[in-house]
């Protein structure tokens, strides 16, 4: 678990994320049930839960890749739906996120990666910007790698360069999907690690959605449990390990909690109706 | 039957809702062109060189050869018939005017359109599939200003450029070999052409250029942010994009030249 001080020992922190009322989905199948989630600042949440949980859904949401249909999100204080497109922009350079396959952009080297969004959003010179991308590539362990490209880059190299260009503008608020997804353990062990060392270092306040298990209780802060597109549970990692829910003792034990599904099924599953 | 009618139905309404979408395109490139520095997001003169280096002055050679191809295509064809009535003195008419109204443009524009267009499809659906899109718009960057509005200002600039060149190009091949199957000199070949060619006929063939480079745009970016799958799909999209846009290419160069020409 991380070392941040416990909730109960220090002073109410304000919310970073806010959401009341979520309901979101995709044509006619609904996949998030009004949900209702709150992220203190300098706080390391991890959303889990199965395939199908909503968890991505809810993570494009919360970097504005998706609307919700009905309900209300806050980031940083600001509710999303009522900024202005250059509000929104200036709200999204305090966020930074961290894709699962890494999303860099293939046409261009590791360092012009990192360099875009400076080179989007500032004014810096170019030396500076040289200079941002290399001490940012040193947060994440990936020294003198600036002149590749991102195919000749490893899995857990990718990922890594991923978050130097999340946090390359010293975000407020990061988000990471799936970050040891695909990865050995060792390596993701060194993610996890990394992501702790950024919060302790950069007093960020991060949102990971992951199903690994290891992973989610050596970073967590709290734990939101996902499941059917509703949260079965929020809790510190002590409170989701001794919960009484089957489905979350089925889940951290790695039991499948439920037959195989057909098509059909999986996506009544998702709309609530199962 | 009412299958087909239903299927009939879906396409049209498929068909309507894509022709939205890429006015909708083309608004938002337009916006962002225009007045993206005031919502704080320019459309970047780098990005608009280095396209305009893909299009355009990359595709200088094969431009160039395949103008010479229809240059001297046009002397032979237009020789060989008029020859049938005696006319080939008068092969510079034909030539030039079909040149500049007609196949310049059109030969370009079905070049790019293959060579750019599908170059754009492709990078927008491969961009979409590996969340590069995603992370644009996550980095607080639209992605029809940093991938769209570009290729669209490069290639306004480019095609109507290229079509100059193959007009030029075209039109000296021709005259090279009129001249060397009628025994007369270049120079009177080509004053006899200056002597039927009025800016109009040039202007005619860049408005059509101006068109198509509108055309090759849409259609290759609205069909590569429509991909699924994954690499199959990507090559789906490529192949769709081209198919797409050299027709509509076609279609438009057949309007266009009817409602010029009334």
């Amino acid at each position: 678990m991380s070392t941040l001080p416990q909730t109960q020992t220090s002073a109410p922190r304000a919310a970073a994320v806010e959401v009341r009322g979520l309901c979101a989905g995709y044509g006619d199948t609904q996949v998030l049930h009004d949900l209702d989630l709150e992220v203190r600042e300098g706080e390391i949440m991890v959303i889990m839960g199965g395939s199908g949980s909503g968890k991505s859904t809810l993570l494009r949401l919360l970097i504005g890749l998706e609307l919700p249909r009905v309900g209300t999100l806050s980031l940083l204080g600001h509710e999303t739906a009522r900024l202005g497109p250059v509000e929104m922009l200036d709200l999204r350079r305090k966020l930074g996120v961290a894709f699962q396959g890494g999303a860099l952009f293939s046409s261009m080297s590791v360092a012009e990666n990192i360099k875009l969004p400076l080179r989007e959003h500032t004014k810096l010179d170019e030396a500076t910007m040289d200079i941002m991308a290399r001490l940012k590539l040193e947060v994440v362990n990936l020294s003198g790698f600036g002149d590749l490209m991102p195919a000749e880059l490893s899995g857990g190299m990718l990922k890594r360069a991923a978050i130097a260009r999340a946090i390359v503008m010293d975000p407020r608020l990061l988000f990471f999907d799936e970050p040891s997804a695909g990865l050995d353990p060792i390596v993701s062990a060194a993610l996890d690690e990394l992501i702790l060392r950024l919060r302790e270092a950069m007093g960020m306040t991060i949102v990971v959605v992951t199903h690994e298990v290891e992973s989610a209780f050596k970073i967590a802060d709290r734990i939101t449990i996902l499941d059917r597109g509703r949260i079965l549970e929020i809790g510190t990692p002590e409170e989701v390990r001794n919960s009484s829910n089957e489905r979350i003792q089925n889940m951290l034990n790695r039991r499948s909690a439920e037959e195989p599904l057909e098509p059909a099924a999986y996506l009544r599953r998702l709309t609530g109706n199962a | 039957m009412l299958r087909y009618v239903e299927q009939a139905g879906r396409r049209t309404l498929d068909g309507l809702d894509q022709m939205g979408r890429a006015s909708s395109l083309l608004g938002e490139s337009l916006f962002w062109t225009f007045l993206g520095r005031r919502w704080r997001q320019p459309v970047r003169v780098r990005a608009v060189f280095a396209q305009m280096m893909q299009i355009g002055i990359a595709a200088v050679p094969i431009t160039t050869l395949l103008a010479t191809a229809i240059g001297v295509m046009l002397a032979v064809q237009s020789l060989y018939s008029l020859g049938l009535f005696g006319a080939q003195s008068f092969a510079h008419v034909g030539i030039s005017l079909s040149l500049t109204r007609e196949f310049a443009p059109l030969i370009v524009g079905i070049l790019i359109a293959g060579r750019s267009g599908s170059a754009l499809a492709a990078r927008i659906s491969t961009m979409s599939i590996n969340q590069e899109v995603d992370a644009l718009r996550a980095i607080g960057i639209n992605p029809v200003r940093f991938l769209v509005a570009p290729a669209l200002l490069a290639m306004l600039i480019m095609l109507p450029s290229l079509t100059m060149w193959a007009n030029l190009v075209a039109l000296s091949a021709a005259g090279l070999f009129v001249s060397a199957s009628l025994d007369v000199s270049l120079a009177a070949y080509i004053s006899n052409t200056m002597s039927v060619l009025v800016p109009n006929d040039v202007l005619h063939g860049l408005g059509k250029s101006i068109l198509f480079a509108v055309l090759i745009v849409i259609v290759a970016a609205l069909n590569g942010s429509r991909v699924t799958g994954g690499a199959e799909g990507v090559g789906r999209v490529t192949t769709r994009s081209v198919v797409h846009s050299i027709s509509a290419i076609v279609l438009a160069d057949m309007i266009f030249g009817y409602l010029a020409t009334q």
